[in-house]
């Protein structure tokens, strides 16, 4: 009796368990929606460092350098060795699906360097990799929008 | 009493035939046995290096390439300035560099380079400024046939490409394409020869880097520019100074720049403060960079620089190896 008993509650779970898998697969309808071009106008801040993969962020003061953009432009503020060293103009690659962007410091030849625009805690962060002395030298710097 | 070790005459020709077999597979792998290198060579000449291998060929598998690995500082550019042949009873031939699109099958997705790096490191030199240059056989051997091939590579190496005069310790291993850096019960199919005395290369117009002998201060990374951030260490474990036990040690340098001029910086000050790295390390560290250290001007460059250790004082000051001649560094790449 007993094993009958425990049999029926088992198939009773099983029934649940089927019926919950087959509710639980819904059809969702895909809306092809556009996506929103990276808008990186503003001021942002370092808030990671390294250099060939070694974290600088606490032995070099990171919290006066600014970099500035605005709609095409960007300004240094309180420099840091970087990609470079002028303000200037700058442009993403693909205004939706930026994977590079490029400086052109005032009067200099422009500079391209691989860039990632990943949401990291509900924050957007530029991460920029770039080597602004040897090219065998290579920084990362992941910046914050300041407040 | 009945002999449990009862062992008749043909059963004790097997157990000889499998004690000698064994010792055959554990004997198989890939020897280095011994290396002619010079001593010391000038900056720009041609030297020649042979490595000598014993590779016997008991068990089975292959056909595999011979691989090389050949432990140089950076600067020689040695991929460019090197050629290797080799020569053996049963032929001879060249080899050729590993291009990085062959990777081991052993090497977890690292080139050859990388597998040799993460197998053996900088061979015991102290700056990470070396890399393993691989090379494979124009031919493949197989395993097979108890041939033992007795292989001399012979290199000819340009040394110096960077002008620098230096004190390195070389390394070399060999290893084949099928097993990589390997060992399992037939044995160990690698050999690996690191420097236990250090080649020297003179005559060039660099600064000495020695990869051998521990420095008072080193500079990280070991080639930059003054547009880069450089971390400057003094080891106060290397050998006892006026600056040992000393609570603070600043730095006082001198930059000479592109258009001539000096700019000297020797303050004890925050700026120029080395922080010990733990309350008992006697490692101190700064990192700067140059570019704002010295205040250079947008169109001037930062080429060298000289430099002291300081007491809190500045009167007591601390030079390269521990004399009142200043430690120098070049700001290069290559």
């Amino acid at each position: 009796m007993k094993y009958n008993y425990k049999a029926k509650w088992f198939y009773l779970l099983l029934i649940a368990v089927f019926m919950m898998t087959v509710s639980s697969c819904k059809t969702e309808k895909i809306v092809p929606g556009s996506e929103a071009p990276k808008d990186i106008a503003g001021n942002w801040r370092v808030i990671k460092a390294t250099r060939n993969g070694t974290d600088l962020t606490s032995i070099i003061d990171f919290s006066q350098f600014r970099i500035s953009f605005t709609d095409k432009g960007y300004t240094l503020v309180n420099k840091l060795p970087f990609l470079v060293s002028k303000d200037g103009a700058f442009a993403l690659d693909d205004p939706q699906y930026p994977f590079k962007i490029t400086f052109t410091a005032t009067g200099d030849k422009p500079v391209s360097t691989a860039f990632t625009y990943p949401i990291v805690n509900g924050k957007r962060q530029l991460s920029i990799t770039f080597s602004p002395g040897c090219t065998n030298n290579t920084y990362v710097y992941v910046l914050e929008k300041a407040n | 009493m009945r002999s449990y070790l009862h062992i008749k005459g043909k059963n004790l020709w097997k157990l000889c035939a499998l004690v000698v077999l064994g010792i055959a597979l554990a004997c198989c792998g890939e020897q280095i046995t011994s290396v002619d290198q010079p001593a010391t060579a000038t900056v720009g000449s041609v030297v020649p290096i042979t490595v000598h291998c014993d590779i016997p060929t008991v068990g089975d598998g292959g056909p595999d390439y011979l691989i090389f690995g050949f432990l140089v500082p950076k600067g020689w550019k040695a991929a460019q300035n090197t050629t290797i042949t080799y020569t053996s009873k049963q032929g001879n031939g060249t080899m050729s560099l590993i291009p990085d699109g062959t990777l081991p099958k052993k090497g977890d997705g690292l080139t050859w380079s990388a597998y040799m790096k993460k197998t053996f490191g900088n061979g015991g030199n102290l700056i990470d400024d070396m890399e393993w240059v691989a090379y494979q056989t124009d031919k493949a051997y197989s395993h097979t046939g108890g041939v033992e091939f007795i292989v001399d590579l012979n290199i000819k190496t340009k040394v110096g490409a960077d002008n620098n005069n230096m004190l390195v310790k070389l390394g070399y291993t060999i290893t084949d394409s099928g097993n990589g850096f390997t060992s399992d019960g037939n044995g160990t199919y690698y050999s690996v020869l690191l420097g236990n005395t250090c080649f020297e290369v003179t005559g060039g117009s660099g600064d000495l880097v020695d990869f051998c002998n521990p420095q008072l201060t080193t500079i990280d990374p070991p080639k930059s520019l003054d547009n880069d951030f450089v971390t400057l260490t003094f080891d106060g474990t290397v050998t006892d100074t006026q600056l040992s036990g000393a609570s603070e040690v600043y730095l006082c340098a001198t930059a000479y720049t592109s258009d001539g001029k000096t700019i000297k910086v020797c303050e004890q000050t925050t700026k120029t403060l080395l922080k010990q790295t733990t309350a008992t390390s006697k490692k101190y560290q700064l990192t700067f960079w140059p570019r704002s250290f010295f205040n250079a001007g947008d169109t001037q460059t930062i080429t060298r620089m000289e430099y002291f250790l300081t007491d809190k004082t500045g009167k007591v000051k601390v030079g390269y190896g521990n004399t009142d001649a200043p430690f120098t560094y070049t700001f290069k790449c290559g």
